[in-house]
């Protein structure tokens, strides 16, 4: 079995990925993508830290099982906004949307 | 009662298909507001008689009293909110679509201040969020709608990630995904992993701190108050907002006093940069919506004081009823104010703030509680925002003596108030004492005002009389206070 710390440490650079593309992205469906390797980073935690742990329980698992579909069920709510936005705006750059001013 | 919310939830959703062209337009609003009625209802009498108690407790959740605090004021909020849209809706049409996502964001909310579980946590916190980005962007023809919602989904959804990463890293210091086991687990931490620890904090700060409105995650705010329709913009700031910070309670007062860590220097000054910038960012703004939302923050920024200075009570703990207290009557306060934007609205095309000149004259119930709501936000004396302000910074007094920074933080909080009672009269004198652009009385809408004068008695009694709502929220809290010191010794 690889030790707990290789698992961190790939989870690590998923998550500063996610963060990455969330700072320097700026078309919303890549940013959803960004949102998308976070969760999916938090995921590969959940399975990581359960088989470490070494529970009877199924704990780590059901717990990735719900955010899965969790994360399904806001990838649709969030393509379906951005399609609405689209279809106003004709953009999806979110620098771009600026009718608020801030 | 989450039952009766889901089960009115999909009736909305079936009864559109069945009703014809009129019922339509307003029968799943009623629906809706019926049910929340119940629910509050059932609450009550599993309160009053323990013998219809449903539950005693469960794995995932765990029947307390702040859980019945705080389920009590978001399913007053959404109550005033689904009254109000009943008759807002009808400008957007696609009134079920409307009511069933209200429904499912109220039965978020309630399991989310119930849940003892980090997985429960996490699909509650979806629960709660998903369809409120779909609400904020109902107007699907409006660009500022449209706007608001992709901006206010993509850092929403980003918080969401950031909870689920720092759950993880807790199920991996917990060895448990339960809150009360995580406690036991967390005493007897292995110092190396402290910076773990840390890092956890940290990102359960930001994610609960972006619904929270904790400033440095504010961004969304104001943005998505002033684009989302006024009655989803109440619903935010008044009760998925609560909602965040009962369940930042249950995280953060019972786990984290057994970490060796100085958290609640963190949370005081992270109260001051909240209160501060959002009192001074207010003054400045041309738009009612956009001043309401920053004031919104600055509100966070005072229960945030109680938060903070929760850990040095002595015999009672202020601070935690002052969070409890304020997290009542500025659901309120918040949501009368976003209606009556709501009612204005419907009437005056424009909503920047020239438009409510002399609408005292014009619109004189909606202007009256307006002002209401407005002084109770500022917490002039007899309405209730003083009382509940009173309470957090006395609380903060009282933890001056045992921190030096107790006493500066009530100073600041003091002179935030004082400050903001300056933006919010200003909107009162420009209703009553400017001359308006055109002139003419004009038409109240009646369910909206109705609402409103529901919202302003609901002020003006607790105003008058605390004395219940105060006892209410020192048991709820001595009971969560117990609760944790009672897993504390093992």
């Amino acid at each position: 079995m690889e030790p707990l710390f290789n698992y961190l440490l790939l989870s690590g650079v998923l998550f500063s990925i996610g963060v990455y593309g969330l700072v320097s992205k700026r078309n919303a469906v890549r940013l959803l993508f960004a949102v998308e390797i976070v969760i999916n980073a938090a995921n590969l935690n959940f399975i990581a830290f359960w088989r470490y742990l070494g529970e009877p329980s199924a704990v780590g698992q059901t717990f990735v099982l719900f955010t899965i579909a969790l994360a399904a069920a806001e990838a649709a709510v969030g393509l379906s906004i951005i399609i609405s936005a689209f279809r106003v705006h004709q953009e999806v750059d979110v620098q771009e949307l600026k009718n608020l001013k801030s | 009662m989450t039952g009766i919310l889901a089960g009115a939830a999909l009736l909305i959703l079936v009864a559109e298909a069945v009703l014809g062209e009129k019922s339509r337009k307003t029968l799943p609003g009623y629906i809706a507001l019926a049910a929340i009625i119940a629910s509050i209802g059932l609450i009550l009498i599993t309160q009053i008689s323990p013998a219809y108690s449903l539950t005693a407790s469960h794995p995932v959740f765990r029947n307390d009293l702040i859980g019945v605090f705080f389920s009590i004021v978001v399913l007053i909020v959404s109550a005033l909110v689904a009254a109000a849209s009943i008759e807002y809706v009808k400008t957007i049409g696609n009134s079920a679509a409307y009511n069933a996502l209200l429904l499912f964001t109220a039965i978020g909310m309630v399991l989310l201040s119930f849940a003892a579980d980090l997985l429960m946590i996490i699909v509650a916190w979806e629960l709660m969020s998903l369809p409120t980005y779909m609400l904020t962007g109902f107007r699907k023809r409006d660009p500022d709608s449209t706007e608001a919602s992709v901006k206010y989904f993509i850092l929403g959804a980003f918080s969401s990630g950031v909870l689920l990463y720092a759950l993880s890293l807790v199920y991996l210091l917990a060895g448990s995904t339960n809150i009360a086991t995580a406690v036991t687990a967390l005493q007897k931490l292995a110092p190396e992993l402290n910076p773990i620890a840390i890092l956890a904090l940290a990102l359960l700060v930001a994610g609960f701190g972006l619904k929270m409105s904790v400033v440095p995650f504010h961004m969304w705010i104001p943005d998505a108050y002033e684009g989302a329709p006024p009655t989803v913009a109440a619903l935010l700031s008044s009760a998925t907002k609560k909602a965040a910070f009962a369940v930042a309670i249950r995280v953060f007062i019972v786990t984290l006093p057994f970490l060796q860590l100085e958290w609640s220097a963190i949370f005081a000054i992270l109260a001051v940069a909240t209160m501060t910038l959002g009192n001074v960012a207010a003054l400045t703004q041309r738009m009612l919506p956009r001043m309401l939302a920053y004031s919104s923050i600055a509100q966070a920024g005072y229960i945030l004081v109680g938060l903070a200075v929760s850990p040095y009570a002595q015999s009672t703990p202020m601070g935690l009823v002052g969070v409890l207290f304020h997290s009542f009557t500025h659901g309120v306060m918040q949501a009368a104010a976003f209606i009556a934007v709501a009612a204005v609205s419907l009437r005056l095309v424009k909503s920047n703030l020239d438009s409510y000149s002399g609408l005292g004259l014009r619109m004189p119930v909606t202007a009256f509680t307006l002002t209401i709501a407005l002084l109770g936000l500022a917490g002039v004396p007899p309405l209730n925002g003083f009382w509940s302000k009173l309470v957090l910074f006395s609380a903060a007094v009282e933890a001056g003596s045992t921190v030096w920074w107790g006493g500066w933080l009530a100073v600041i909080g003091i002179l935030n108030s004082a400050f903001s009672l300056g933006y919010y009269a200003w909107v009162i004198k420009r209703m009553y004492l400017d001359d308006p652009e055109e002139t003419g009385r004009l038409k109240e809408p009646m369910g909206l005002t109705g609402v409103l004068v529901a919202a302003a008695l609901i002020i003006i009694v607790t105003g008058l009389y605390p004395a219940p709502i105060y006892e209410f929220a020192k048991n709820a809290s001595a009971a969560l206070l117990s609760a944790s010191t009672a897993a504390a010794p093992r």
